[in-house]
């Protein structure tokens, strides 16, 4: 079988290549630091800060700072320490004084900060000011002034521990028990866990969308970076006239599904070489994460991947090939490819809506887009298992799409490998297709 | 059809856009012969071949090719040499002759003992496992030369086959095609250098804008054109020859002119009319190379 001669020849040529093996063992080595690298910054980009409490009210502060200095996350991980701003005036009341007849009057205008605060937050003296107006049990509203006030960690804590101070006062005026209010007001702990047909299993969400993302990214490098090799492969065959050898010793076919299949069992090699560095790495550690991850990759999940991966990697592999076929240099490559590159960017704006509702008709009619299929359906089989019949129309209608696109791709490969010069318009190319 | 032919083609006709780049054009040829397909760059030659490997389809006429119409089983009995070269840069020596090998039929152990005998032949066998980027560029086309052979084929075709090797190469190639022929096998080649061709071809066929111009063994042009010239090398001033009435034209180099007369019987009176005029050191009647055959084969289709 001469088809046969071409795939060895391209899988080997691909494997052996150096860059084949850098990227086999780099990539799940980058991965693995685009995963730890954010949590350990979180911990170790985090620098002291000192944030100064101003309280009118006078019965949330002396609790306030008590709790937080007791509180192990505050002091490890969110790493804040709170002081009273008061100290610095001879009284509480001389403070009072200053804020009491502007601040309540304007609330979501531009807040009257005294100058003095506002020139420590600038300096970088304290991390921020938090304002506990004195009507604060009535209105149940407190104040945080700060350069940066996008750190939810740092606002929920003020707004719990707040939240909480006033509820015990509340509470012990009632004359309840300490321990009963104690009990009251203890945190509730939201477990997610994750319904599915073999079981229900614990998952965090954030992991959930982490590993979703994540294999989209697997599966869109490898479909960008294999289809691009075949580009390439072609371009080079024809810029240097091997085709018209190879096509006067096979039939074109031959040469096109030999070359799509030979470069795409590189492709699975590479995955099936990951997964095992995967396996190894999951099972001789321990982490709560690995189990996490394990968890999350079910058999059922990898047979889906395969599924995918293979109906993406015939679809875009066609496409990039009849590009290649077609242009004359990698620069006019670049042009041609770049709307395909769109199509496989396009699942990643839509995945965001995936997971926080992947029955949302706007994703369920994409994920049934042959061209977004392999990446979309996917994902949507990570987050949540849609409807099986949805998940088998989208299979069904993407392999007919890739016959169809296999078809099309062979003639017009045919005609365009041996086309030189200029660079063809949509139009001439559309005429090759009618060619016998 | 004749089983001597190895090759038939009738009427071809090809058009790219509005050009026409095969204008009805027809051959024959007879099996173990060496046939050359001579024109000037842009004549056509390629797209022939093209048509007769069935890379492109010919718009009309037929072709017929090893006895019969092409098909897909034959391609393993031709060797095929395109005329701009390449070959997969990141691959080794020996991997190509494997993969092409195979690409033709041939078995592993087939490919190891011919392939190596040739890259013997061709002083390759050191860099079987280089690979083809490390080759310098006479190499790499003396190995692509190998592949087109190397298994065996019945019938070669090789477009420009001598371009770019350096003048040791080209004798070897051009003794590897005498030999191949003399193990039978039919050959046809293209080229627009036509001094190389004289030396070996059997059979020529001038090709010029798509037309066939001329059509013949080499034996019957020569002496069909030849017997009209006279190579002289001379001192002194000729400008009085061309104006001779016997005369049909000249080609004068300064010190040898090359003179073509109306008429063999009047290559006395010429000879009269040059002695005391010019010192004479040579006086010899004359074959016309292909290339001037060429020439005014070319100029008699511009002037139809």
């Amino acid at each position: 079988m001469k088809a046969w001669t071409i795939i060895k020849k391209e899988y080997k040529q691909i494997v052996k290549k150096k860059s084949f093996v850098i990227s086999t063992i780099l990539t799940p080595l980058m991965m693995a630091a685009f995963i730890f690298l954010p949590m350990l910054l979180t911990r170790m980009g985090r620098e002291e800060k000192t944030i100064e409490i101003a309280d009118f009210s006078g019965i949330v502060q002396e609790q306030f700072i008590k709790k937080s200095a007791e509180d192990r996350v505050v002091e490890n991980i969110l790493k804040l320490k709170f002081r009273s701003t008061a100290d610095k005036y001879s009284s509480q009341d001389e403070l009072v004084k200053e804020y009491e007849t502007k601040i309540y009057k304007k609330e979501d205008v531009d807040f009257p900060l005294l100058p003095e605060h506002k020139e420590k937050i600038l300096k970088k003296e304290i991390a921020g000011l938090v304002i506990i107006p004195g009507d604060v049990q009535q209105s149940r509203r407190v104040y945080f002034c700060a350069l940066n006030v996008s750190d939810f960690g740092t606002n929920e804590y003020i707004s719990a521990t707040v939240e909480k101070i006033l509820s015990e006062k509340i509470l012990t005026e009632q004359n309840i028990e300490l321990k009963i209010v104690e009990e009251a007001i203890r945190d509730v702990n939201l477990g997610t866990f994750k319904v599915k047909k073999d079981g229900t299993k614990k998952r965090s969400s954030g992991m959930e969308y982490m590993m979703s993302i994540f294999m989209l990214t697997i599966l869109f490098s490898i479909l960008m970076a294999y289809g691009q090799l075949i580009m390439r492969g072609v371009i080079e065959e024809k810029n240097n006239r091997i085709v018209e050898v190879l096509i006067s010793s096979t039939n074109t076919q031959s040469l096109f599904y030999g070359k799509i299949i030979g470069i795409g069992l590189a492709g699975l090699t590479q995955v099936a070489l990951w997964v095992l560095l995967g396996v190894v790495f999951l099972g001789s550690t321990n982490f709560d994460f690995s189990k996490n991850i394990a968890g999350f990759l079910t058999p059922e999940l990898g047979i889906y991947f395969i599924i995918f991966f293979v109906i993406g990697y015939f679809m875009y592999s066609i496409l990039f090939s009849i590009v290649g076929a077609s242009v004359n240099t990698d620069q006019e490559a670049q042009q041609f490819a770049a709307p395909i590159t769109y199509l496989l960017v396009i699942p990643f704006i839509i995945g965001i809506i995936v997971t926080q509702n992947p029955d949302t008709p706007l994703v369920v009619v994409s994920s049934l887009i042959p061209f977004f299929t392999p990446t979309l359906m996917f994902m949507r089989i990570c987050v949540a298992v849609p409807d099986f019949s949805q998940v088998l129309l989208s299979i069904v209608l993407s392999s007919l799409f890739v016959m169809f696109l296999a078809y099309l791709g062979a003639k017009i490969f045919r005609v365009g490998i041996l086309m030189y010069g200029k660079k063809p318009s949509i139009k001439e190319i559309m005429k090759w297709i009618r060619y016998k | 059809m004749n089983n001597d032919y190895v090759l038939v083609l009738k009427d071809l006709i090809k058009d790219f856009d509005d050009k026409r780049a095969v204008d009805n054009f027809s051959l024959r040829q007879k099996k173990g012969e060496i046939l050359g397909l001579l024109g000037p760059n842009g004549a056509g030659k390629t797209t022939t071949i093209r048509m007769i490997l069935n890379i492109i389809a010919p718009d009309s006429g037929y072709i017929e090719i090893l006895g019969r119409r092409f098909s897909e089983k034959m391609k393993n009995r031709f060797g095929y040499l395109p005329e701009e070269r390449g070959l997969y840069r990141k691959l080794k020596v020996s991997e190509v002759l494997s993969f092409f090998g195979e690409l033709k039929g041939m078995r592993k152990h087939e490919i190891k003992k011919r392939g190596f005998k040739l890259l013997q032949k061709f002083a390759l066998d050191n860099y079987l496992d280089k690979k083809v980027e490390e080759l310098s560029k006479g190499m790499a086309q003396k190995l692509q030369f190998i592949i087109t052979i190397l298994h065996s084929p019945e019938l070669l075709i090789l477009d420009e086959p001598f371009a770019g090797l350096d003048p040791l190469n080209i004798e070897l190639v051009k003794n590897i095609i005498l030999e191949k022929k003399r193990e039978g096998v039919t050959i046809i080649f293209s080229t627009h250098l036509m001094e190389y061709a004289e030396k070996i071809v059997d059979t020529v066929v001038m090709i010029n804008k798509g037309r066939k111009v001329l059509d013949g063994s080499l034996s019957d042009i020569k002496s069909t054109y030849g017997t009209k010239f006279i190579k002289i090398k001379y001192e002194g001033d000729a400008g009085f020859v061309s104006l001779l009435d016997y005369v049909r034209s000249i080609e004068d180099y300064g010190r040898e002119m090359e003179i073509e007369l109306e008429d063999m019987a009047a290559k006395d009176r010429l000879l009269k009319a040059l002695v005391g005029k010019l010192s004479l050191s040579s006086f010899q009647v004359t074959e016309p190379s292909l290339n001037n055959i060429f020439i005014r084969k070319a100029n008699e289709g511009e002037q139809l």
